[in-house]
């Protein structure tokens, strides 16, 4: 019944996560187990889904056997799989992270009976989700798109309220009202969309979709209500006072994968449902945004005093970069623009994840995370130490991390097709985040004169391999690149291609 | 030192600014609904939507209501995630607060408390007809469901402590029903027929029916334990985590 080339195998990174969800929520005990199966499950799945794209190219599934324009379709492609898999990985590794550090926090007895419930809710609230991103990734339709925003909208809310402090539940209220306005606006375009053209698949609308004034607010309404969400300049308040004051798993859940949601949709609508229409000023104006982003992000990253901080602002900084792929992509062969913005995904992802569990584990041994006071932390977190450094050359772009090509694309690009002003922003934004990255590593190595040398803290290792290992992936994916770029590169009709040359 | 008129009038001023903005803000957001208003009212309607495909495929669906077969059948999967939403927005709000304790010593009068025992069962009536009418009228799940939740809200108001007296984890299965019917009978048709919500030949009005009446009464309570706005108090005498 189940052959490696059913389509129906799409659906199993929706209802695995959702099953245990409900069950998370539904125990009391042994709820971690459940949730480290489905992440695993996920990912196992994942890994095959990718092996049955390569195998039997991409795949759709028509839900309860209703073809479109009636029922919803789910589709794996290249892209699609590719951020599936970069929420495998990211939310594998943070389930274990979680499990490590509510452990961490429950051994203090003080607290004990609070962060018993953190952990409690977290689990359920997590694997949600996790499939309302799934979902996000793999669905083929407007409308279920704008579901699986709702699911991620609600669940990422809850979860950036969990610690209960004021400051998380002010900075989370502000997140769910901007994220509610962000997919009521998408729901507005939707409407507009259908009122135009009287479908809801993804494929039917792309051969629909003309140029008239319907279309054109239904993409100016989906844009606007994507990029509150994604939080690019000046759409960004909301997201350091949230994404910093949340537990440290759910920093990392937010950083490296909501965001990543909203944007994917918003770069698919851009350049498969749009591209008709879409103007190269329109494509240049998402550039500057995206241009102000990486260096004002980057600026107030340098600015900050609490390491938390300076990461959130980093991810400000660090989301800009997608956004400049945008004006270069008519400059470049079409199978590039992808590969740019996957690189820039994927390496932010995995850093980004490992820069957050780095601040969440230095936070439970020190108590605090001013940077001012990180002093020696080098010698009793060494491993910690470790993930911070290679995720933040991963951040600043050095080789081999998948930013570095991702960057080094741009560059060429921008360059060859005469628009070098994006080169020096893109210069500019890594010569920041050299600055922001250094400026915190070097603490680390300061020894406070007439101290003794601290031992290696015990920490558990579920606290920092998991964020070691994130970080080497991050810089392992520049020598992945033929791979992904080779999964890319199969089925996306008319999107991508192989670039021929290299990376020359 | 400012003396007290100066703060006032400082506060006023602030007052004042933040009226300008907002009325600048209110008609900036007036024009912009216009002009949406305007575009929308100049798409031409040359199509049928999905109506017609809907119409066309309705005796498949295995119910008369067009509404019904679209939330369950057609587009079940989106149903599906939305169930999902109501539960998340529960487990959201247990995870932030308990719910307030009632006050014991409020006593119930006997004329609210006829009018409680009058209503709610006819309230429960309402739901199950609302429920089994969705097949062919207008009607389902939700709607059933929603004069569930009003009835347990009017128990609540009344201060019947119903909330207390229920255990939590029988709460927690009673959530959770709906969408374990939801998502159990889609698995059961992807193994039985290979897609998943595709009910097999001739038995998608019963199932229909099924996932409806589990998801009415998740739903009622749903609402119900939102109104009472945080989770219960759960009984840690044995272990359990509070």
């Amino acid at each position: 019944m189940f052959q490696a080339d059913t389509p129906a195998w799409i659906i199993a990174p929706v209802v695995l996560p959702l099953i245990a969800g409900l069950f998370c929520f539904l125990f009391k005990r042994r709820i971690f187990i459940i949730a480290l199966a489905a992440a695993l499950a996920n990912f196992f799945v994942a890994c095959f889904l990718i092996y049955q794209f390569l195998v039997f190219g991409s795949m759709r599934c028509y839900i309860g056997g209703w073809q479109p324009p009636l029922g919803i379709t789910l589709r794996a492609d290249g892209p699609a799989l590719l951020m599936l898999l970069m929420t495998a990985v990211t939310g594998l590794a943070v389930t274990l992270y979680a499990r490590g550090y509510f452990s961490c926090r429950i051994a203090d007895s003080e607290r004990a009976g609070r962060h018993q419930r953190q952990q409690r809710y977290f689990w359920p609230l997590w694997m949600l989700l996790l499939a309302g991103l799934n979902g996000l990734f793999l669905s083929g339709d407007i409308f279920n798109l704008y579901v699986t925003l709702e699911l991620v909208a609600i669940s990422a809310a809850s979860l950036a309220a969990l610690s209960g402090k004021p400051a998380s539940q002010r900075a989370s209220f502000r997140y769910l009202l901007i994220s509610l306005l962000g997919s009521l606006t998408y729901l507005l375009g939707v409407v507009f969309l259908y009122r135009t053209c009287g479908v809801l698949d993804l494929d039917l609308l792309r051969n629909l979709s003309g140029n008239g004034a319907g279309v054109r607010a239904a993409l100016a309404l989906l844009t606007v209500g994507l990029l509150l969400k994604t939080a690019l300049v000046p759409l960004h308040f909301w997201l350091p006072p949230a994404h910093a004051n949340a537990l440290a798993p759910v920093s990392v859940i937010l950083s490296a994968l909501v965001v990543k949601g909203s944007f994917y949709l918003l770069f698919r609508f851009w350049f498969e449902l749009f591209s008709p229409i879409v103007t190269q000023a329109g494509l240049n104006f998402m550039g500057a945004l995206g241009a102000v982003a990486i260096i004002w992000g980057a600026v107030q990253a340098i600015r900050q005093q609490r390491l938390k901080l300076m990461v959130a602002y980093s991810t400000v900084s660090q989301l800009g970069y997608l956004f400049v792929a945008f004006p270069l992509s008519r400059a470049v062969e079409g199978a590039q623009v992808w590969s740019i913005v996957i690189f820039i995904a994927l390496t932010h992802a995995c850093a980004k994840s490992a820069m957050f569990m780095v601040a969440g584990s230095i936070y439970l041994h020190l108590g605090h995370d001013r940077i001012r006071d990180l002093a020696g932390v080098r010698a009793s977190l060494p491993v910690t130490v470790f993930a911070y450094g290679i995720a933040g050359v991963s951040l600043m772009g050095l080789p081999p991390s998948g930013a570095f090509i991702a960057k080094w694309m741009l560059l060429s690009s921008s360059l060859v097709s005469g628009q070098w002003w994006w080169a020096l922003v893109i210069v500019a934004g890594s010569l920041l985040a050299m600055v922001y990255v250094f400026r915190v590593m070097s603490r680390f190595f300061v020894i406070p004169e007439g101290e003794p040398l601290k031992k290696p803290a015990a920490l558990s290792p579920l606290l920092e391999w998991p964020a070691l290992i994130l970080a080497l992936i991050s810089l392992s994916l520049g020598l992945l690149a033929p791979w992904i770029l080779h999964i890319l590169s199969q089925g996306t009709v008319g999107l991508v291609r192989v670039f021929p040359g290299g990376l020359s | 030192m400012k003396t007290g008129t100066e703060i006032m009038g400082k506060i006023r001023n602030r007052h004042k600014r933040r009226d300008a903005f907002q009325l600048l803000f209110l008609i900036l957001v007036f024009f912009l609904m216009a002009l949406l208003g305007t575009i929308f009212s100049t798409i031409p309607v040359n199509n049928p939507g999905l109506a017609s495909a809907v119409a066309s495929l309705q005796t498949e669906s295995g119910v008369e209501s067009p509404v019904t077969a679209v939330l369950l059948n057609f587009r079940g999967y989106d149903t599906l995630l939305e169930v999902m939403v109501l539960l998340l927005a529960v487990i959201g709000v247990w995870s932030l607060i308990k719910a307030p304790a009632p006050d014991p010593e409020t006593e119930i009068s006997p004329v609210q408390m006829g009018v409680v025992r009058l209503l709610a069962p006819v309230m429960c009536l309402v739901a199950a007809y609302l429920v089994w009418q969705g097949s062919h009228l207008a009607g389902g799940a939700f709607q059933g469901g929603a004069i569930l939740g009003a009835a347990g809200v009017l128990l609540l108001v009344s201060e019947l402590p119903w909330l207390r007296t229920v255990p939590a984890s029988v709460l927690r299965f009673g959530l959770v029903l709906g969408p374990l019917c939801f998502i159990g009978t889609a698995l059961g048709c992807l193994f039985l027929g290979g897609e998943l919500l595709a009910y097999p030949e001739g038995t998608a009005g019963w199932l229909i029916l099924f996932i409806e009446t589990a998801c009415a009464l998740s739903i009622g309570l749903t609402l119900a334990l939102l109104f009472a706005g945080g989770r219960p108090h759960e009984n840690v005498s044995r272990g359990d985590i509070p």
